[in-house]
């Protein structure tokens, strides 16, 4: 005993102290977008203790959030279309940057920063060469913008420094306009200072353009966003997603069926972390990076994306079961980052 | 001003004037707090953030689950939203429920296949999004109160405190043919034993001090403690002084330094049992002869005020077994039962209890000195008997 415990650990202990007082401190003056009403509200226990002991959450309240990860799969949004006089096709969106609390695990609530409400926001769809308009309005109390990957002119970048659009003031709004090009699968987000949190707050979305005349047809397609969240604000990730809830597809499997051709639109927008990735259990697919060709690149059944990094995935399965997808970054998966294909005859 | 004056009824009784007088400040206080739960008294206490505090007072493993034991020591109630071991997010239950009130104990219990040997990070997440982690440096089934186990702690006891305590009383034949200067002169060495005990037994309740959850003040309790068992032994000293013979005053502080070294030895038991139970030490054969040595000492310290008397062996069985005795009781409350609170208190008393003998000695070794000059030998026997703690603690540090 008088080996371990000695006065220095003593000190040590006390410093210890000290440091969570000192993080407490720090939270205090960060935590200032805390819901107050957020104790009031009845919290959502957690499912009760597996007996297999396998990592995982329940189920969040998703009516309270507002967006179900399961929509957000299928969730295209082709804007409102209409034909200008030269004949291009305008895609019409409208986008309002809102803070919202969501439960992204059971219990707790993440003070975010959301496009429309949701994380990730809106998937934008549109053609090459069709012609873009967002009303971005912003309704939060921070300044937002929205950062298009893609050909633009700089005065649409959503970069403070490029002109109105570059940042948008709270009850503010802008028109971000430009044709949809090249074909391929991109991402906005917000631009503001400090960077990485405007996007880990969850100011992300999908963008993507297809070529003219389309990609080959398949029978199912589907896009997944992958992400974390830093709860308590520390630079560092506590949870990871995809499609904004922590182990939602791990809880609702993802149905197909046996011999469907299946398209993922995979985005990487994880901050703090430098790698993400995706592995398919049982099966290989075709990648192809950023979607900019369609020859594929690879045929693998692991893919690694760096931050903004992402790709289409092709594949089908030949068998029925349940099978996993997963980051194989493994830490990542059982902090949420884990998903279920159910394969149905 | 004469006391006659004064109306007899003031003499026994508080008047009713002076009664409502003593009375207002506290009606006055009421209406304070009363004004102050109602209209916040123009104090904008709200905090922008939720300030929350959970102690992870101990763990408890077994085959295939892990058992947390928490108690909430911040301002209001918590809940417990989720629990991470080793970055994997994993299902868990709360008994009695995930909302803790303040200073309110609650068991997390965890479905999770650890693996013996091997070291476990674990995360709370409160509701709020604050964390608090606790370590298992090293896994293993947390011994249980059965027969196997309670038979260790009871053989960790008997080495580190019952038989170093008995061998050094052994040393009682040899040292009464010493001269009247060698035995004050152990009396001098008992002296730095206790005041080199009394600071590590201060020290170690820091120690502890620092696990209390804040609302205790450990340190506070210390002091209450420590200074309430002073006081209270050298009250009972004083008032027994005076009717009683030389001899059984010695017998009386042998008693005390006895006590005084047993709650010590209380206090040493319970870090053994909790480090053991951690999994922070493994009782090696060298610990424990380090143990034996050291102590060795104090068996020494207790027997050094009568050495020039007679005691009976009856008594001088159970004086060993007070000083050592404890060590056992010690082990088996830290092993099965680690409590900071109660190791902060028992380590209070010891320490308390130990300086006072400490103080009690030198005043016979005054008296002594007084009828004998020996110059050096009261110096060189506290500075031998500190050193002769300092040097065996190489041993076991």
């Amino acid at each position: 005993m008088k080996n371990k415990f000695t006065r220095r650990d003593f000190l040590k202990i006390g410093g210890a102290g000290l440091l969570t007082a000192a993080g407490t401190a720090a939270l205090s003056s960060v935590n200032t977008n805390h819901n107050p009403g957020r104790n009031n509200h009845l919290i959502q226990t957690p499912a009760p203790m597996d007996h297999d002991g396998l990592p995982g959450t329940g189920d969040v309240d998703y009516e309270r959030n507002g967006f179900n990860p399961s929509d957000i799969l299928y969730d295209f949004d082709y804007g409102k279309v209409s034909t200008l006089p030269n004949g291009q096709t305008l895609r019409e969106y409208e986008i309002v940057a809102v803070n919202k609390t969501f439960e992204i695990v059971p219990g707790i609530d993440f003070p975010a920063w959301s496009y429309n409400g949701r994380i990730p926001g809106p998937t934008i769809r549109a053609t090459e060469g069709d012609r873009i308009r967002i009303r971005f309005i912003n309704g939060s109390d921070h300044p937002h913008s929205m950062h298009f990957h893609g050909f633009h002119p700089a005065t649409m970048d959503g970069v403070p420094g490029t002109g109105p659009g570059g940042m948008v003031n709270p009850a503010g709004e802008f028109y971000y306009e430009f044709d949809a090009e090249p074909f391929g699968l991109h991402l906005y987000h917000c631009h503001i200072f400090p960077l990485a949190r405007h996007i880990a707050k969850g100011l992300y979305g999908t963008f993507i353009v297809d070529p003219k005349g389309g990609r080959p047809p398949v029978d199912r397609e589907m896009v997944m966003v992958m992400s974390g969240f830093d709860i308590d604000f520390d630079d560092t990730n506590d949870f990871y997603a995809v499609n904004g809830i922590p182990f939602h597809y791990q809880n609702h499997p993802i149905q197909i069926k046996v011999g469907e051709t299946v398209r993922i639109y995979l985005v990487n927008i994880l901050e703090f972390d430098l790698l993400n990735s995706f592995h398919l259990h049982a099966n290989f697919f075709h990648y192809y990076p950023t979607g900019t060709s369609l020859t594929p690149a690879e045929f693998t059944d692991t893919i690694i994306q760096g931050q903004a990094q992402r790709g289409i995935l092709e594949f089908s399965y030949k068998y029925p079961g349940m099978y996993m997808f997963h980051a194989h970054v493994t830490e990542f998966a059982e902090l949420g980052w884990n998903g279920m294909f159910e394969v149905l005859l | 001003m004469t006391t006659d004056q004064a109306p007899p009824a003031t003499k026994n009784r508080i008047p009713f004037q002076t009664f409502i007088l003593f009375l207002l400040p506290i009606i006055l206080l009421a209406g304070v707090i009363l004004l102050f739960l109602n209209t916040g008294g123009g104090l904008d206490l709200k905090s922008p953030a939720p300030i929350e505090n959970l102690i992870i007072e101990r763990y408890h493993l077994e085959r295939g689950h892990i058992e947390l034991h928490v108690q909430n020591t911040g301002p209001a109630e918590l809940t417990i939203s989720q629990v991470i071991i080793n970055d994997a997010v994993m299902p868990f239950e709360v008994s009695p429920g995930a909302s803790i009130p303040r200073l309110g104990k609650a068991d997390i219990r965890v479905n999770y296949s650890w693996t013996a040997g091997e070291a476990y990070g674990v995360r709370i997440f409160t509701s709020n999004a604050i964390p608090f982690d606790v370590d298992i440096p090293v896994a293993f089934v947390t011994p249980k109160p059965e027969a196997k186990t309670f038979l260790s702690f009871t053989l960790i006891g008997l080495y580190v405190g019952v038989i170093p305590i008995f061998l050094g009383i052994f040393w009682l034949p040899a040292l009464r043919t010493l001269g009247k200067q060698w035995m004050t002169f152990l009396m001098a060495v008992t002296i730095g034993l206790l005041l080199f005990l009394g600071l590590d037994t201060l020290v170690e309740a820091m120690d502890q001090a620092a696990g209390v959850a804040s609302a205790y003040q450990g340190i506070g309790l210390i002091g209450i403690g420590a200074v309430a068992t002073y006081m209270l032994l050298d009250m009972v000293g004083n008032s027994r002084s005076s009717d009683r013979s030389e001899i059984s005053q010695r017998l009386s502080i042998a008693w005390r330094i006895a006590t005084g070294i047993g709650i010590h030895n209380l206090g040493e038991g319970l870090a053994i049992g909790a480090a053991y139970n951690l999994g922070e030490i493994s009782l090696g054969t060298f610990l424990v002869v380090g143990f034996i040595i050291q102590n060795i000492t104090e068996g020494l310290g207790i027997i050094s005020p009568i050495l020039r008397d007679r005691p009976r062996l009856g008594q001088l069985a159970w004086l060993g077994l007070i000083g050592g005795g404890p060590a056992i009781i010690g082990a088996w409350i830290g092993g099965y039962a680690p409590s900071p609170f109660l190791a902060v208190l028992f380590l209070a008393v010891g320490t308390g209890a130990i300086f006072q003998v400490a103080v009690e000695i030198a005043k016979m070794v005054q008296r002594d000195a007084a009828r004998q000059p020996m110059p050096g030998f009261v110096f060189s026997g506290v500075i031998t008997g500190m050193l002769m703690l300092w040097i065996t603690g190489v041993f076991i540090k």
